[in-house]
């Protein structure tokens, strides 16, 4: 049985500044490409449909939920995932200032809650601590690393705690 | 934090660049993917499984069905798809093996499967009547009499008779159970989300009939458990391995979010009964607490909801009683802080009821009943740091200046109210190995075949290794969640920590001695010949404490153990320890209430513990957080709730579930108690518990403080708190 809406189409992504070429079915999340099609596993599923923040990656500096986009809708836009956050050996301040702040457990929160952060920060929407709280409560943590994930927002967008 | 043991998390970078990989992210050639056929009714059962129109699609390899399965050994867990029987919405009832996962969803739900409908109990208040008692309350026993608390109660100057309910919540860790099973020619292979590898590894030995040796289980980094990747995920786990076995290729199956509502266990609803006596003065003179709580009709599962009301306060008669009521559910199992959670809230609202009934401080009336020993166990306490707890915590709370009236603090439109609650949580611990070695580059390692399910366990094992070797932490290097490695003890229960503790640190001492012993018996070594009580470990190196000779372990480790050098250790605690060992704090909670949207917030919540040692006060600070906003969440945000008519969940996802987000936190302030238990192996009590446990009661406190409505029931919700004009 041959369906053409399901046939793997030739696809194109850019992602942390590199061209990747692959072939996915045309109702292929982003998530899904990025997982088990490049490997890039930095970018988590929570809960695959848009209600948990994990799979947060930045598309042309803003943020977005991998798992509610199709990859066929990000060709020709830059891409950037945890793993391309740093540069080299260098990490991004808001990768340290995680590490710093102990904003994490478990983790598994942790590359959607920094990508989600450096993307607010990107968007100017970081005025007050209000308001990056109520922008930071789409990105779950079920290890209720909150606090310390504020903390490391506020350091890095200068914003007293 | 500038205390020198709060060190960050050692894979800490690993996690912020996205290269510590999950189970499911394991890279395995060839790798299948299932996906689950689940059914929709509560009971009954597969008359029929039609997958013409599945095996048609692209990417199909293969189905799995009870018609198909291979029977296996059911001592080890109750197993899927061992027969046509339906028990509760969303069992499975087939599994799909395709080429890819979007391959294995789509032929899924091309699947057609008739079921055979029966009349099903999925109504918790309609069986009630048929109420039983469980063997066990987890791990307590089911009931417990002392005095005689029916006549005390009618004695009684002051009694209460009151009733409360908590709700049905799940886990949900963020990462989701997966598992990937790979039949080696002599070795099976599984990587899977797990708290206890070890046990895990049991369990598949049992169901599959091999030897534990033929059975590896890995686990490098966890994301989340919190009680749902313990012996909830054996099912799902097992179905995941016997995939793998019927195509005879690796596999992969991945729970959805919606099948964690079901599939891997629940913190059971309660009814909780619970009556008060006391004096004029307060001082309990009756408890009597009768609870019920649903499991489902093929295992049985009492969360210990009366460890509270058997302990935590002065009492001369108490009785207690467990119950369940077997319903077409989903199995429930512990979830954080299981039983004391749920239980601490009835029994720190009553006391608060109790103070408001005789004017007196909530405070003052802990004070008055506290317990200067295990009334229940009749021992006495290891260590007991309660009334430091109080004290601590009020004080930076100021909750000295509390009004006693309800409503009687404003913040604008707003009112406020300020509750408190007592907390305690048992000590448990298990045996456990491990082993410390010195490796050829004079770098140290840290075996143990435990898992980090967030808690810090793989930092601490690095520390109490590099404080006894005085090694810096960076040398040391941490390997966990294998069963190749020393067999480390189950995460979850606060057991873990105070189970290896006492292993590594064996382990290191024994490292130590040996160390101590080359350098002074090495041809080579400048400390030959050294009385070995003069020699020390000093960062890095053996050093003389009688001139300035010295060896690093580097140096003496190429020339004299080029092989490196390991020690190991194996720890059991003892069975018949004289004395009761709990973990104590005091949680206080302020919120503000808008009296005509009935809006919750909650403010600030302040904490004192005392549990013993703490290892890493930057990780322990935020074991407690987390273990408060657990708290936050039974509180305010959390229930599961399954539709009275077809038994199924409704709202199976993480918009309709709600847990606390970083909108709703409050004003956190932990205070950590120094406290010295020398009966306890290591001097530790465990913490992942505590800071769930007794916070559901100190805010459902403040919030009737703020307002004058007592609500009995979790969560609290919006329609609770409307105050009528
Ligand atoms: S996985 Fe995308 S929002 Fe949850
Ligand atoms: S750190 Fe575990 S879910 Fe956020």
């Amino acid at each position: 049985m041959t369906d053409p809406s399901r046939e793997p189409r030739a696809l194109t992504l850019r992602v942390n500044g590199v061209d990747h070429s692959l072939a996915a079915e045309p109702c292929a999340t982003l998530l899904d490409v990025l997982r088990d099609g490049l490997g890039l596993t930095g970018t988590k599923k929570g809960c695959d449909m848009g209600a948990c923040g994990a799979c947060t990656v930045l598309v042309d500096d803003r943020r977005i939920n991998a798992c509610l986009t199709l990859a066929a809708m990000q060709e020709g836009r830059e891409i950037v995932t945890i793993e391309g956050l740093a540069d080299g050996e260098d990490l991004h301040p808001m990768q340290q200032a995680f590490i710093a702040h102990d904003a994490l457990q478990c983790g598994y929160c942790t590359p959607g809650q920094i990508l989600s952060a450096v993307g607010l920060l990107a968007e100017g929407r970081a005025v007050d601590l209000a308001q990056v709280a109520e922008q930071m409560s789409g990105n779950l943590c079920r290890c209720g690393a909150h606090p310390n994930i504020l903390a490391a927002i506020a350091e890095v967008a200068g914003l007293r705690a | 934090m500038n205390d020198s043991r709060s060190a960050p998390r050692l894979e800490a970078r690993l996690k912020v660049t996205g290269q510590a990989r999950y189970s499911a992210e394991t890279q395995i050639p060839g790798l299948l993917h299932a996906a689950l056929v689940t059914a929709p009714i509560a009971r009954g059962r597969v008359t029929d499984i039609d997958a013409s129109r599945a095996e048609r699609l692209p990417g199909f390899v293969a189905i799995m069905t009870h018609e198909n399965a291979a029977p296996l050994a059911r001592a080890a867990a109750v197993l899927h798809l061992q027969g046509p029987e339906v028990r509760f919405a969303g069992e499975p009832v087939a599994v799909v093996i395709a080429r890819s996962p979007i391959a294995a969803r789509r032929a899924a739900a091309a699947v057609d499967v008739v079921y055979e409908a029966e009349p099903a109990a999925t109504d918790f208040d309609l069986f009630l009547g048929e109420a039983y008692a469980p063997r066990t309350a987890g791990r307590t026993p089911t009931d417990s009499l002392r005095g005689d608390p029916e006549d005390a109660l009618a004695r009684a100057r002051v009694s209460l008779d009151l009733r409360y309910e908590t709700a049905a919540n799940n886990h949900h860790p963020m990462e989701p159970q997966s598992v990937i099973a790979d039949w080696g020619p002599d070795l099976l292979t599984v990587y899977t989300t797990t708290q206890a590898v070890f046990a895990h590894r049991a369990a598949i030995a049992g169901a599959f009939g091999l030897e534990v040796e033929k059975v590896r289980v890995v686990c490098e980094y966890l994301g989340g458990g919190f009680g749902a990747k313990g012996g909830a995920w054996y099912p799902g786990m097992i179905l995941g391995i016997q995939l793998a076995r019927h195509v005879g290729a690796p596999v992969r199956l991945e729970l959805t979010r919606a099948q964690m509502f079901t599939l891997v266990g629940r913190r059971q609803e309660t009814r909780q009964h619970l009556r008060l006596g006391a004096d004029g003065d307060g001082r309990l003179t009756a408890i009597a607490l009768d609870t019920v709580a649903p499991t489902s009709t093929y295992a049985e599962y009492a969360d210990a909801v009366a460890t509270t009301a058997r302990m935590m306060y002065a009492c001369p008669n108490v009785a207690t009683t467990h119950r369940l009521v077997r319903l077409n559910a989903p199995q429930p199992n512990p979830m954080r802080a299981p039983g004391e959670g749920p239980g601490s809230f009835a029994l720190e609202s009553a006391m608060d009821e109790l103070a408001h009934e005789l004017q007196l401080d909530p405070l003052e009336l802990r004070l008055r009943n506290f317990a200067v020993r295990d009334q229940n166990a009749d021992l006495s306490w290891s260590s007991n740091g309660l009334r430091e707890c109080y004290q601590v915590g009020a004080e930076a709370f100021g909750w000295a200046g509390r009004p006693l009236a309800p409503g009687a603090l404003r913040d604008g439109r707003r009112t406020l109210g300020w509750g408190m609650a007592a907390v305690c949580y048992p000590v448990y611990s298990m045996a456990s190995a491990a082993s410390v070695a010195l490796e050829s580059d004079g770098g140290i390692v840290v075996r143990c075949g435990t898992q980090d399910m967030g808690t810090g366990t793989i930092t601490v094992l690095g520390q109490l290794a590099a404080a006894i070797l005085d090694v810096p932490l960076a040398r040391v290097r941490v390997e966990i969640g294998d069963t190749l490695l020393p067999e480390g003890p189950y995460s979850g229960g606060s057991i873990a920590t105070a189970s290896f503790t006492p292993a590594v640190e064996a382990a290191a001492r024994d490292l130590r001695t040996r160390l101590i012993t080359l350098a002074s018996t090495d041809p080579a070594s400048s400390l030959l010949g050294e009385a070995q009580p003069d020699l020390v470990l000093e960062d890095g190196h053996v050093r003389s404490l009688t001139g300035n000779r010295s060896e690093s372990l580097a140096a003496l480790a190429g020339r004299a153990a080029p092989g490196g050098l390991e020690a190991f250790a194996q720890t059991t605690p003892d069975p018949d320890r004289p004395v009761s060992a709990f973990g104590f704090g005091a949680v206080f909670a302020e919120v503000a209430v808008d009296p005509e949207l009935g809006e919750v917030r909650l403010k600030r919540l302040t904490a004192a513990y005392a549990a013993g040692r703490i290892l890493n006060p930057l990780l322990a600070r935020s074991q407690y957080v987390g273990g408060l906003i657990g708290g936050i969440g039974m509180a305010l945000h959390e229930a599961t709730v399954d539709d009275k008519a077809s038994g199924r969940v409704l709202g199976d996802n993480l918009a309709d579930y709600l847990i606390p987000v970083q909108a709703d936190m409050p004003a956190f302030d932990v205070h950590m108690i120094h406290e010295d238990d020398p009966h306890l192996p290591g001097g530790i009590k465990g913490i992942g518990m505590l800071g769930t446990v007794g916070t559901a009661g100190a805010i459902a406190n403040a919030v009737f403080h703020a307002t004058g409505v007592r609500i009995r029931r979790l969560p609290i919700r919006i329609e609770d708190c409307i105050v009528q004009a």
